[in-house]
């Protein structure tokens, strides 16, 4: 039963993303006001706060706020930076690992709301006929060039300006820039029907620069996730939050050495992160900072058991050549389907002359 | 289900701390006395210690008590329920333990003669700590004012906006019951209770620019909120009961911003997306 519903992986895998995107959305409508306040305060997925009606928050949010409030005002106090200060901060981060121990960096993958968003779009766009760009090297340039930028702003708008609010030095308006920035905050506000977040406040100048690049981002992810896979997560410092955590998961991405990696390539093609690295690397090195552990890697390999998904022994998915090429008629690796049309009525015959 | 919901939410518990900083729904800073805005029975707080997470100071005004009880949503049997005695600048009031948090209600209470007189509000300590589903659902005194439900966090009540308070009298919901509400800007509509004890209260939009800090406003970085009160009386028993329960409220979210901007921004951004749609992909992508 479940097979004929979900006869593959990614199908399954849109399955439980658009579940998610309700929950992180909607979420309260189902387990009540209360509730939802409480069951995923740390769900490390882009589920945002300023949305009224969802069942899940982000973790980005109280690292902001705890080292805003809690570290920065204690400092400011002069008092000794003890455990009872610093406490608050590793039981957050506890919290959100044992959220993390369980799916690890599925939750880019398979529970984060914006990445749902982006993969619709872009595939609306791969309907649409729009052409794939892809950063690398020939085309937009190389991915690496943009992997530091989830860390800069995980360590800048995080860490460092929160802090510095709460030492007095930044105003507080920098209180939660990231918050401030996050295109998240106006996608699943404006999912809700809401618009204030999308609207800008023009009575402080560093709140309207913050929320105006906020809107930049959701305008430039919307249109541009229509040819590029997943462009927010490619910065989001929720992938650099993951990515510290990604060893310490049973859930991870396994790849082993074959003969033909390296050559066919498939894998990286069918990575929505652009990550070459899948397919020239084995092991560690394969299981990259930037995977989302959606696991169409794995569908595309057509080596049987060359890259696994696994929980701890088990695996959960491995790479089957029967596999890959039925998943290959119905949809290529760089996420290409049978393009929508826009044609004239064929059927339709030709003006007759005497009209005219 | 309920199981998982719940193994979830301690989880999450653990580190929601940190989420409940620059709220939300305490109550606003109070207004000198000498310009009272109403003169119905109201718990304020007093100044904040910045920093302090809990305890807090709550000053009965317009009536006379000599104690405010605090009513917790969990913890050990002896601090669901807490007396505090009323100094000179008021009570304080603390968390049920150091490290619990979320929603208490607190409730100061003067009966003379015939009279009984409460005010009641809601009080979040921002740490982790059972939602105040239960605490709302058990009768604490006769006529009760009950928020269904208080306002999540990162939200508050907010001007236009229609919240729902349940009023019941020993436990019971009272239909065709008038509940008056009055805020710090000197605004004052009447609503009455449904069959079902629930009175549908609309905030007026009625948010001044900020001047000084006479109105009570929120002090600190935070959104601007001012209080407001809602009242209710019952004759029974031969015995007048008036309960309040005094909080605070918004201002709309719309003011001070602008969706043009918004919308300018976010067109913005898709324009500076549009090249990237205009190359193609010509490549061969036969793989099967």
């Amino acid at each position: 039963m479940l097979k004929l519903l979900f006869p593959a992986l990614s199908r399954f895998r849109m399955a439980v993303q658009l579940v998610m995107l309700f929950v992180t959305v909607y979420g309260s409508v189902i387990v009540g006001t209360y509730m939802a306040d409480k069951i995923s305060n740390n769900l490390p997925a882009l589920s945002c706060a300023y949305d009224q009606m969802n069942g899940g928050y982000c973790v980005l949010i109280p690292t902001q706020h705890i080292l805003h409030h809690r570290i920065g005002e204690a400092v400011v106090r002069a008092q000794q930076l003890t455990f009872g200060m610093v406490l608050p901060l590793l039981m957050s981060f506890v919290s959100f690992f044992a959220f993390f121990f369980v799916l690890g960096k599925m939750f880019c993958g398979w529970v984060c709301p914006l990445g749902t968003l982006q993969e619709l779009v872009g595939k609306l766009g791969r309907r649409l006929g729009f052409g794939l760009r892809r950063i690398e090297k020939g085309d937009l340039g190389e991915v690496k060039r943009v992997r530091p930028v989830k860390w800069l702003l995980l360590l800048g708008l995080v860490f460092v300006l929160p802090l510095a609010t709460g030492l007095g030095v930044t105003p507080h308006s920098l209180g939660n820039p990231y918050c401030d920035i996050c295109p998240s905050r106006v996608a699943t506000t404006l999912l809700t029907g809401n618009t204030e977040q999308l609207a800008l406040r023009v009575n402080d100048n560093v709140s309207l620069v913050l929320g105006a690049v906020a809107n930049l981002l959701i305008g430039f992810m919307l249109v541009g996730a229509l040819a590029i896979r997943q462009p927010f997560c490619r910065i989001c410092p929720l992938l650099a939050f993951n990515a510290v955590f990604q060893r310490l998961s049973p859930m991870r991405l396994q790849k082993k050495m074959h003969d033909n990696c390296g050559k066919c390539g498939i894998c990286s093609e069918a990575c929505p992160m652009d990550i070459p690295e899948i397919a020239r690397e084995e092991g560690r090195k394969a299981y990259h900072e930037d995977c989302t552990l959606c696991g169409r890697c794995a569908e595309y390999c057509p080596q049987d058991g060359t890259i696994q998904i696994k929980w701890g022994p088990f695996a959960l998915f491995s790479s089957r050549r029967d596999y890959y090429k039925n998943k290959v008629k119905g949809e290529l690796p760089d996420g290409t389907v049978k393009p929508v049309k826009f044609v004239r009525n064929a059927a339709r015959p030709a003006a007759d002359p005497a009209d005219a | 289900m309920k199981r998982i919901l719940a193994t979830l939410g301690l989880a999450a518990a653990t580190g929601a701390a940190a989420q409940h900083e620059h709220h939300t729904v305490a109550p606003a800073a109070t207004a000198p006395a000498a310009r009272a805005w109403t003169q119905q029975p109201l718990l304020l707080p007093g100044k904040l210690v910045r920093g302090e997470r809990a305890s807090a100071l709550l000053r009965p005004q317009g009536l006379a008590a000599a104690q405010v009880t605090v009513y917790a949503p969990e913890g050990p049997a002896a601090r669901l329920k807490v007396d505090y005695p009323v100094g000179a600048d008021g009570a304080r009031i603390e968390a049920a333990t150091p490290k619990t948090g979320n929603y208490h209600w607190v409730v100061a209470r003067e009966e003379s003669g015939a009279a009984v007189r409460v005010a009641s509000t809601a009080w979040y300590f921002g740490n982790p700590g059972d939602s105040p589903k239960e605490l709302l659902r058990t009768p604490k005194h006769e006529l009760e004012i009950v928020p269904e439900p208080l306002p999540r966090e990162h939200g508050s009540y907010r001007e236009s906006e229609k919240w729902r308070f349940l009023v019941r009298f020993d436990g019971r919901p009272q239909p065709d019951q008038p509940v008056t509400l009055e805020t710090a800007f000197g605004s004052r509509s009447t609503a009455l209770t449904d069959a079902a004890g629930i009175a549908t209260v609309v905030f007026p939009r009625d948010f001044r620019p900020a001047e000084k800090k006479a109105e009570g406003g929120h002090e600190g970085h935070g959104p601007r909120r001012v209080p407001f009160v809602l009242t209710t009386v019952k004759e029974s028993g031969g015995r007048k009961y008036l309960t309040s329960f005094n909080l605070t409220y918004g201002q709309d979210g719309d003011r001070g911003r602008s969706l043009g901007w918004g919308a300018a921004f976010g067109l913005a951004g898709m324009l500076a997306a549009a090249p990237l749609l205009r190359r193609r992909d010509k490549r061969d992508n036969n793989h099967a």
